[in-house]
Formats: C-alpha cells, structure tokens, sequence
C-alpha cells in the first residue's frame, strides 16, 4: 500500500511538528510515507467562501497529485471532511472529474481514523508494543467540528485515552465550535474570540495544561488566543499527543507564556528540537 | 412591525452581534437555555429511540419532501377536505392579502358590533405577515396568550427564538414587567407569575370576538389541522370566541394523519426534549349541531408570502422545516449572538438561510421589503463556523451548511462579499496551483513571522500580534503562531527515505 502524506498548506505555515509526528506514528504503525512535494492548498478556503470554482480546480490539482498512491492520510480533519465530503459537490454527476474526486475520497483519511479503520490499530495494543514514556502532562482532547460530516466527532479522545495512557480529561460542552470557522474568525471577530474564550475556560476547568486540538486552524485560533491573554496552555495536534507518548517525539518543555502581546520578546530557545530521533 | 425582527433594509447584523456578544445576561441566559436544551434533545431521542434516531429523521425528511413536492395536489385535497368540514379557505399570495382577508373576516363581525378583540396564540407565519400590528391599527385590541409572546408583548419586545421566544429575558424582568403594566405585586416566583398572567387572560378570552392561531401541520385527507402547544391557550382561543382564524404557511400540509407520526415524534422531543407537547390538537371544521364549544366559524388562511418562490428555487428543502428550533438550540452563533442579531422573526441558523430567501421570493411584495433577497441581508451566510451542528440536530435533515455555502457564492457572484477577501482568496489560488511559488509564499509568512514575530520561549515558534489586510480581525484580539524553524519538508527530505 503506498500511502501519501496530505500535509495541508495550513499545517506547513503553522505546525510543521505536527506533520513530522504523523510520519512518526506512521512509521511506528509499520507506514512507509511518501510525500508529494506538487501537493499545495485542497481549496476549502475557496469553497467556504463562495469561489466553488477556483476550489474545483485546486480539487482537480489534488486528484492529478494523489492519483498513483492507494491511501492520503492527513493530520487536519477539516481539510479531510473538504475532500471527502465537499469535493463531490463540485462537478457534475457522472462526469470524469466527479469520477476522480469520488475515488480520491474513497482513499483520504484522517489520521486518526486512518489507524483505527484503515491499519484497524487497537490504541492500547500500538502502546503496548511501543516504548512509551511514564507519564505525561495532563491533557484533554477538542475535536474539530469538520470531524461531524466524516462521522469521527468524539471520536479522538477515546483512542488517545488508550493509547496515551496517561491523564486524559474530558473536556465539558467538547461538541461546541470553538469559534475558529476560516474566514468566520475574521468576519465576526468578537462572535468567534467569545466561543474560543468559553472553550478556554472549559479547557482551564479541567486542569489540563496540553490541549489536543484536531486541526490546524482550531489549533491557532485557540493557542493564539491563549497567548494573547497570557494563558499557559500547550496546543498540539493528535499526531503530537501520540507521537510524544508513544516515546517517538521529545515532548516540548511546557513553561509559562512569555506574556502575551506586550511581553518582551526573547529570542533564546530552550526548548527540546523538534523532529524526535530523526 | 418591531424592527427588532423587521429592520430596515439592508439590514447590518454586525453592530447588534457585537452588542449581543457584550451583553451579560444575554450570554447566561441564552446560553444556559440552549446548552439545556440541546443536551436533552440527544439524552431524549438516545433513550427513546437509540439507533434508530437516524432511520426516523429520514422518514420525516422523505414524508415532508413527499408533500412538498405534490403540494398543488395536497392543497386541492385540503381545500375540498376542509370546507366539506364547513371550514372556509382563503389564500393568500402576499402577507398583507393575508391580514387584509383577516380584517375583512373581522369586519364583517364589526358590522354586528363584534370583533373589537382578539386572542391569539403563537404563530410564526403571524409574526412573517405582521397581523399583530394590522389589528391593532384597525383597531381589533389583540391579546398574545402564549406566555412567553404576552411578555414580550406588554414590553414592546420581539420573540428570539422559534419556540421559546422570551428566551433572553429571566422572570426577574417577567416580574418587572408584570408589575408595571399589570398592576400585579412583585414575585420571582414562576407559579405566581403565571397565575398572575392567567388571572389577566381569563376574562379576555371570553369577552374575545376572534381567535387566531398558527398550525404546526396541515392534514389534507382530513381537511383539518393540528397545533402543538404546552400552554392549552389554542384550546382556549378556539373554544371561546364565535371566530377563528388558522394562519397557516402553505409548506405546512403533509398527506394526513397518516403521516403525522413521525412528526410528532420529532417535534417535542427536538424543540423542548419532551416526548409530546402537552397539548396536541386538532382542528376540524366549526362548531357542529349539538356541539356546545368551539367557534361559529373556522376560516384557515392559507399564507403564501413567497414559499411557492421558494418551493420553484435551490433551496427549496428549507421548506421542509418544521420549527423545532433544534438548529438554534445547537448553534455556537445563535449562543453568543442571540435572535434579534439576525433581523428576523427566524433567527439562528435555519433563519439565516430562510430569511434572505422568503424576502427574495415575495419580490417586495410587503411595503417593507425590496425582494432583494441576499443583498438585504449579506451578513447571514457568513454569520456561521459552519460546524454543522445545526445540521445534525435537524429532525427534517436540512443541510443547512450547505445552503450557506449556495449563499455565500451568490453573495460573490453579486460583488456583495468584501472585496480584499475575494482578492486574497484568488491569489491564494493562484499560487496554489504554482506549487514552486506556494511553497515560497508559505516560506515568506515564516519569514516575516521570524524578521517580525515575538520568539517563544518554548519552541521554535513566532507570535505575529499584527497582520494586514483581511487577517487584522484575527490580531484584534489573538496572535499567529508560526513556525519558524526547521519547514517539515526540509525534514523530510533531509532524514531520507527509511
């Protein structure tokens, strides 16, 4: 099975280390991955804001790009849900466009769900069969709401729960939007800061001081909005959350913010590298 | 009509949004009710129904699609069915026909001295068509005996939700108000609140001369309609006065009792997460020989007001809706920013895309409207995270993400989407398909991010406070992470194949 590596223009800007822990956990699982370097945006900017037209050819680009592996697997459950749920949409029925969508759907996957439905991994046998680190930090899971329309909303605290093994929280009112929405963030900025600012407060009412966000954009709205406010709170991605647990990735000092928008920058680093053993 | 719920065109819903955001009160109790509510429906049809909870949505939502899509013979059924029944039948194209056949029918009453006084129970198509202040300027003294419309009544306020419209008020204000206009003695208490109310509706439902009510179905094998309540005052509005009215939107018919089942099933439990509403009644024709209640005569108005636009565009499935409000109870949006934000008697979600829609179809048909449709309202498609909740919590399946995306292309089509964004957006997919120059366009943003940002302590990343252009909503009030280390493709082809 050879098997691509959907990395997301979003994730390349703003969280390389999580593409780099989806490697890892792949490779763990026995994966070899491949990366096609043509791959750019999938086009949910421009379906969610009325140019279906310029998302049909970047859906286009991504089928050309995909065409030769069997399996794309992606660590943003929202640009998952665009191809597998929204690119249909796009073209006519029956035509040969549509045809190349509905088998590049066929094969996309969430990370996530790549694991559990397509490897059908069982968490607590993956930690069993790893090295995987005594504790880690206390931590509670927020889905992406794009995660509904691919029926795996819920769906990722569960597994982490096992294959973490360590402190996972629940995160109260967790089904509520966090605010984020693309463009929505910057249109109703007060509308989408109040929903972040109530999922914060969730997040704080647990105690967890690492949120597990599935997907890029929720990541940075929420970690940016956190950082503004001067909230000490560590945001990663479920690939992150596994791949430092499993023991595949050094886990990232968790110090207190360097005070938010007027704090003093500091440019020395002390946190661990990135990229684990490679 | 309250311009709360009817606001002049085009109407800006950001100013009120922001308000709605800052207002305390409205955050608590808007978001306690719905956050309630929301939890009971999926606890309710968990335990009633379990798996099966999806197969039941789909019968509603192919039964309902069914009348839709044969509603000139249903409505030919009802007609005939109804005034076999001894009911009359009038349609309406427009809201103002519909009022104007409603005071024709009261002043007819006036010519035998009757119809100086009305009491109605609640009714969205009412609210749509502006019958309240129809009445009231022709003089018909008109009662709201839902509970809930009488104190937004006696307060010159507006419903904010579809089924619980004094969702942002508190019985503290209740008692306030009750008080003032009433003359009643201050209580919190809600017994005593709406002993208070009921002491004050009683004799107006007797003195009434017409009773007017809305229907949440329309059965045209058996020409008769049936109205969900949990008040019993449509029991009381149709029992008492010699006239009755049902306003009732033509979307409303479904074969017959036959099909009502599942509706009923779904309705309560999606609405207020009870199993039926108290009080489920049907309307038959007027009172017969022998029979000692109901009214002389029964007329159902059966209201237009751009639905049959509606029913001939794309967007036709929002005519299935039953309103359940289960869409509002489960929106972020509606949450945060309450009813009134969306300038419509249908707010929230199923509001947002219904709203622009209706005022399109009738073609400024009302005084008020221009038939503009999207242009009026060029804030509702985008006023969504399109988290699909409300979607999900549909017992009728209107995709209504969907149907904001269908919006928000035509908002761009018409130029009516802010320009920067549509050029951002096409740039965006410009590079996009220059992979080259994309992925030097994502090295710039880390770029600048590194030259500009604030480092962080803990990792490699760099807080941007300020971006331009279409971003500077994102910095008013959080920062950008970026990485600025190592890029992932780097990485990648550094560590080499394994």
């Amino acid at each position: 099975m050879r098997v691509a590596l959907f990395t997301t223009c979003l994730a390349e800007a703003l969280a390389p280390r999580a593409l780099k822990a989806t490697v890892l956990v792949l490779e763990h699982c026995g994966v070899t991955v491949e990366l096609p370097t043509a791959q750019t945006c999938c086009g949910q900017p421009m379906l969610s804001n009325g140019l279906p037209g310029d998302a049909a050819l970047l859906a286009r680009r991504m089928t050309e790009v995909f065409a030769p592996y069997d399996a794309v697997v992606t660590p943003s459950g929202s640009c998952c849900s665009v191809v597998r749920e929204k690119y249909a949409g796009l073209f006519a029925d029956g035509s040969r466009d549509r045809a190349a969508v509905d088998a590049l759907a066929a094969k996309t996957f969430e990370l996530i769900e790549f694991l559990e439905t397509k490897l059908g991994i069982d968490p607590a046998t993956l930690r069993a069969k790893s090295s995987p680190r005594a504790s880690t930090a206390p931590l509670t899971c927020h889905d992406a709401c794009h995660l509904r329309g691919i029926h795996r909303h819920g769906c990722t605290e569960p597994f982490l729960r096992s294959a973490c093994g360590g402190d996972v929280r629940e995160l109260p009112d967790m089904t509520q939007c966090c605010g984020f929405g693309g463009m929505f963030s910057t249109q109703f900025p007060e509308v989408s800061t109040a929903l972040g600012e109530e999922k914060l407060a969730h997040v704080a009412s647990t105690g967890a001081t690492t949120l597990v966000a599935s997907d890029t954009g929720c990541a940075a709205h929420l970690a940016g909005l956190a950082h503004r406010k001067g909230v000490a709170l560590r945001v990663i991605s479920p690939a992150e959350a596994l791949a430092e647990s499993l023991g595949l990735m050094e886990v990232q000092e968790s110090g207190a913010p360097n005070g938010g928008k007027h704090g003093a920058p500091n440019g020395e680093k002390h946190g661990a590298p990135n990229g684990g053993k490679a | 009509m309250n311009p709360l719920i009817a606001p002049a065109l085009p109407f800006d819903m950001k100013p009120r949004a922001r308000e709605a955001v800052r207002d305390l009160k409205l955050q608590q109790f808007v978001g306690n009710a719905t956050h309630l509510k929301d939890t009971q429906r999926g606890g309710i049809f968990d335990r009633d129904f379990g798996a099966e909870y999806d197969a039941l949505r789909t019968v509603a939502r192919d039964t309902k699609q069914y009348a839709l899509d044969h509603l000139d013979e249903l409505l030919e059924r009802f007609i005939a069915n109804a005034e076999k029944s001894g009911a009359t039948v009038h349609a309406a194209t427009t809201g103002r026909e519909a009022c104007d056949i409603a005071l024709s029918i009261a002043r007819a009453h006036q010519a035998h001295g009757r119809a100086q006084s009305c009491v109605k129970s609640k009714s969205m198509v009412t609210e749509e068509i502006g019958l309240l202040p129809a009445f009231e300027a022709a003089g018909i003294k008109t009662l709201e005996t839902d509970l809930g419309e009488f104190i937004l009544q006696i307060d010159g306020d507006a419903p904010s939700h579809i089924v619980t419209p004094m969702i942002h008020k508190d019985r503290v204000a209740t008692a306030k108000s009750f008080v003032r206009e009433l003359g009643a003695r201050y209580t919190e208490d809600p017994t005593e609140l709406t002993m208070i109310a009921r002491a004050h509706m009683r004799g107006l439902y007797r003195a009434a001369d017409i009773g007017v009510s809305g229907a949440n179905f329309l059965l045209a094998d058996e020409g008769s309609a049936v109205i969900c309540t949990n008040e019993g005052n449509f029991d009381l509005s149709v029992g008492g006065p010699p006239v009755h009215i049902v306003f009732v939107g033509i979307e409303k018919l479904i074969r017959g009792a036959r099909d009502l089942a599942p509706f009923l099933k779904l309705l309560a439990r999606s609405g207020t997460a009870q199993p039926l509403t108290i009080y489920t009644s049907f309307v038959c024709g007027p009172r017969r020989a022998g029979e000692h209640g109901g009214p002389k005569e029964l007329h159902f108005v059966l209201v237009d007001a751009g639905r049959v636009g509606v029913l001939a565009s794309e967007k036709r499935d929002l005519l299935r809706c039953i309103r359940c409000g289960a869409c509002l109870n489960a929106c972020p949006v509606y949450r945060k920013v309450g009813g009134h934000s969306y300038g419509s008697m249908y707010a929230g979600p199923i509001g947002a895309v219904l709203t622009p829609e209706l005022e399109r179809a009738q073609g400024g048909a009302n005084a008020s409207q221009s038939g503009a449709g999207l242009a009026n309202y060029p804030d509702l498609p985008r006023a969504s995270s399109l988290c699909g909740a409300c979607y999900e919590a549909c017992p009728v399946k209107i995709d209504i993400p969907k149907f904001l995306l269908h919006d928000r292309t035509r908002l761009r089509e018409r130029g009516l989407s802010p320009k920067s964004e549509g050029a951002t957006l096409a740039l965006w997919r410009w590079l996009a398909e220059r992979p080259t120059l994309f992925r030097m366009a994502i090295g710039a943003v880390r770029l600048h991010a590194r030259m500009l940002g604030q480092k962080d302590s803990r990792d490699e990343r760099a807080w941007l406070t300020r971006v331009p252009g279409p971003g500077a909503g994102w910095t008013q009030s959080r920062d950008l992470g970026v990485a600025t280390g190592e890029s992932f493709r780097e990485w990648f082809s550094k560590r080499g194949s394994r």
